[in-house]
């Protein structure tokens, strides 16, 4: 297995997320508070999705049939036509900065995750609340606020995951709200009691395998100076129904936080990708639980995603746009 | 030391404890951690003492180690690109706004001196802590004394049975590149360095030891020293007498490290963060007579998440920051009491690939309230985009110069080191005077 890199453009702001709307064109949340349409080769010129644009960086976006739903760290959610390129609605939706927007397989809920600790299910296609999930500590362990990073369905969509700043993960019932399992990953909390006091890792993104029964967690290990993400990449695979962990993946060569994941849709292998102050890709056999590749990559990567062939892959991150192919 | 020039000491800040204290100030009244230059005499005071007058005044030097973000604190630039995803909120000081992280301040902001123009011309930490803590580079051959110990030096009392200086600094983490020194000030004016919990060690008298037991020790102590020292007029023999008597202080001063003695609703105001409860220590010293305290809150430095960083810090600071003030208001010690709040730089305005900010020292800010401050005074302006100081700008000395002034300090007093005259900040540096109440 090898990335190649097919092209890159160069932005001048960070992109926190990516979808592709209805026509498989590339859509981008940025640190300018807007979404836009994009060419990853540059060639084109943007369209910025016209309407009130966020506050703050939009830090997630997702597709719900011909809707797309964007979430900043403005704490607000927006609705928008993808083939319009124009808001339809927004919503306060949390308290504190909204880290992930994802959608349900069926295209109908909308999960979100922010730094209030709660996860909110929301109807697609209205923006109604429908469910709040509460169960993440709003404190760390040593008394300052934690963080809710990330949030995954599975491929049912019965179940929804969640994870936090100090690795608590719960798997929850999606259809009732009740917590199905949860289970801690210790390692991703990088708390430094003695140098410098704070912690900057936590558990980034989340995965479940193609058969629903594994699921991944993605960020960083021990790190030895807190001032930098310079600490190995880190991955933890689990039973989620038992909550037994399977393997704990490092990395040797990359270091940084694992900003995204997805599997290939046949479950050969599991593709991560973040970074420090470099760009960071890697591959996991997921019959050994082993590293295959893990390699530098562009820039920091805050989000991509996988073609439906899984042959391929586009990033968006700090101040780039990338297309990786995967063979 | 300007009416009894010493010479120059290379003495360095240490830990104390009661015994460390005793066996070192031991050592320097005998000469062994002296230079060569010539005798100072640390411990021999007396006359110096004499001299002294206390102020009654006291600062808190709140130390944020590593060089916090002006942006995610004092001067923020929502919707610039370097200004990052926070916003910013109003302040009780109409049109002056700060980061949404500091809500509590931002309520006091007309109690607060906030410098939004510094220039401290030094990114680096140890070199930028020495300027921000001396106000000036030391020379070849002169290690110019910290805040702290001329504070110490120009605040205290001469009879006072509390340490002139205390530093707390829990984490490890650029201790030692802001290691205070009282240099030719000697070691009277070092801190009592407490890095490990709020107490000095070996504080407490012994158990096996009575009150009686350890009075009439002591009386017999002074019996043999004074019969001793009758027919001997020696520095050495001094000096020992007086780390006896300022050891003796100490150990009667026991119960203002106690924090227990604290009633539990002013501990919970504080929270539960070391920081904070370092912070209510400080004020205890404040109240007790403790001319200088630094409570240092490492570490800063966001080179990697530094908006997440400054998630995590901010409030700690802000909630701090706010009862310290509303606790030194409530029990009338704001008009006695100085406290700053800054570290050595501040970070860049661009953002790096990590998401963090590097450091820089071109454009930062500094915050102070309390004793001799004009208050919800906003000095200074830097442009759009935080790049560079566009009105006001001041230096490291200028700031030191102000904390002298405001707690009525003459800057322009001068020391001397043999025959050479050395003021308290470099010739031409002036207070910023509309800062000054």
């Amino acid at each position: 297995m090898k990335f190649t890199e097919l092209k890159r453009s160069a932005r001048k702001e960070i992109l926190f997320s990516v979808a592709e709307d209805e026509g498989g064109a590339l859509c981008v949340g940025t640190s300018e508070g807007k979404v836009v349409r994009t060419d990853p080769s540059g060639v084109d010129p943007d369209a910025v999705f016209q309407g009130e644009a966020h506050a703050s960086y939009v830090t997630g976006l997702a597709r719900a049939g011909s809707m797309l739903i964007s979430g900043s760290y403005d704490r607000h959610l927006v609705w928008w036509d993808g083939a319009g390129s124009r808001q339809l609605f927004r919503k306060s939706a949390h308290d504190k900065w909204i880290r992930k927007v994802t959608v349900s397989p069926d295209g109908k809920t909308v999960a979100t995750v922010a730094d209030d600790m709660v996860c909110r299910l929301w109807d697609a296609g209205t923006g109604t609340l429908k469910a709040e999930l509460r169960g993440h500590e709003p404190e760390t362990p040593d008394h300052y606020p934690s963080m809710l990073f990330t949030c995954a369905f599975n491929p049912a969509g019965d179940l929804l995951a969640t994870a936090d700043k100090v690795g608590r993960i719960i798997v929850w019932n999606a259809a009732t709200g009740a917590i199905a399992k949860s289970m801690d990953s210790p390692g991703m909390y990088t708390w430094d009691p003695i140098q410098r006091r704070h912690s900057i890792g936590g558990v980034r993104s989340l995965a479940f395998s193609p058969d629903g029964r594994t699921l991944v967690a993605g960020g960083i290990g021990k790190i030895g100076n807190i001032d930098h993400l310079a600490g190995n990449a880190r991955l933890e695979v689990f039973d989620w129904a038992s909550a037994k962990s399977l393997a704990v993946i490092e990395t040797g060569q990359v270091k940084g936080l694992v900003n995204r994941m997805a599997f290939h849709p046949g479950g050969k292998w599991l593709l991560g990708a973040g970074g420090d102050n470099k760009g960071l890709h890697l591959l996991v056999n997921c019959g050994t639980w082993k590293l295959e590749l893990e390699e530098p990559c562009a820039f920091h990567v805050h989000d991509f995603v996988l073609s439906p062939t899984a042959d391929r892959y586009t990033a968006v991150g700090h101040q780039g746009i990338c297309v990786q192919t995967i063979a | 030391m300007d009416d009894h020039p010493p010479s120059l000491c290379s003495a360095s800040a240490h830990d104390i404890s009661r015994r460390a204290f005793l066996s070192h100030s031991l050592a320097v009244g005998s000469g062994s951690l002296l230079g060569t230059t010539g005798a100072i005499h640390a411990l021999d005071e007396d006359s110096v003492n004499a001299a002294l007058k206390g102020t009654g005044k006291s600062v808190i030097l709140l130390w944020l180690a590593g060089g916090p973000s002006q942006f995610e604190t004092w001067d923020p630039k929502p919707g610039r690109s370097t200004g990052g995803p926070f916003a910013a909120i109003p302040t009780s000081v109409p049109g002056v706004h700060v980061s949404e992280l500091m809500p509590k301040m931002a309520r006091r902001m007309h109690k607060v001196t906030a410098i939004r123009s510094v220039n401290s011309r030094d990114a680096g930490h140890d070199t930028g802590a020495e300027m921000m803590l001396r106000g000036r580079k030391n020379e070849a051959a002169l290690t110019y004394p910290d805040m702290g110990s001329i504070l110490a030096k120009e605040l205290g009392r001469a009879d006072s049975r509390v340490p002139g200086y205390v530093s707390f600094y829990s984490q490890t983490e650029g201790r030692g590149s802001t290691r205070a020194t009282p240099s030719f000030l000697g070691a009277r004016y070092a801190p009592m360095i407490l890095n490990d919990g709020l107490m000095p060690p070996n504080l407490a008298r012994l158990s096996s030891i009575t009150t009686e037991d350890h009075r009439e020790r002591a009386q017999l102590r002074d019996l043999l020293s004074a019969r001793f020292a009758s027919n001997r007029n020696l520095e050495t023999v001094r000096s020992h007498a007086s780390a006896y008597a300022r050891v003796h202080g100490l150990m009667s001063s026991e119960s203002m490290f106690d924090i227990e003695q604290e009633p539990q609703w002013i501990r919970d105001r504080y929270g539960p963060s070391l920081f904070g409860q370092q912070a209510l220590m400080a004020r205890r010293m404040a109240e007790a007579g403790v001319p200088f305290i630094r409570v240092a809150r490492a570490w800063w430095d966001s080179h990697g998440q530094n908006f997440e960083t400054h998630q995590e810090m901010v409030p700690e600071l802000d909630h701090v920051m706010a009862t310290l003030m509303d606790d030194l208001e409530q029990r009338g010690m704001l008009e006695s009491t100085l406290v700053i709040a800054m570290g050595e730089f501040g970070r860049t305005p661009a953002i790096n690939p990590s998401l963090g900010r590097d450091h820089f020292a071109a454009a930062w800010s500094v915050a102070m309230f309390g004793t001799g401050l004009q208050q919800g005074a906003v000095y200074g302006t830097t442009d759009a985009d935080g790049q560079t100081v566009t009105e006001g700008e001041v230096g490291a000395g200028e700031i030191f110069a102000t904390v002298l002034a405001a707690v009525g300090v003459d800057p322009e007093k001068e020391y001397h080191v043999g025959s050479r005259p050395v003021p308290l900040v470099n010739p031409g540096i002036k207070p910023i005077r509309p800062l000054l109440a």
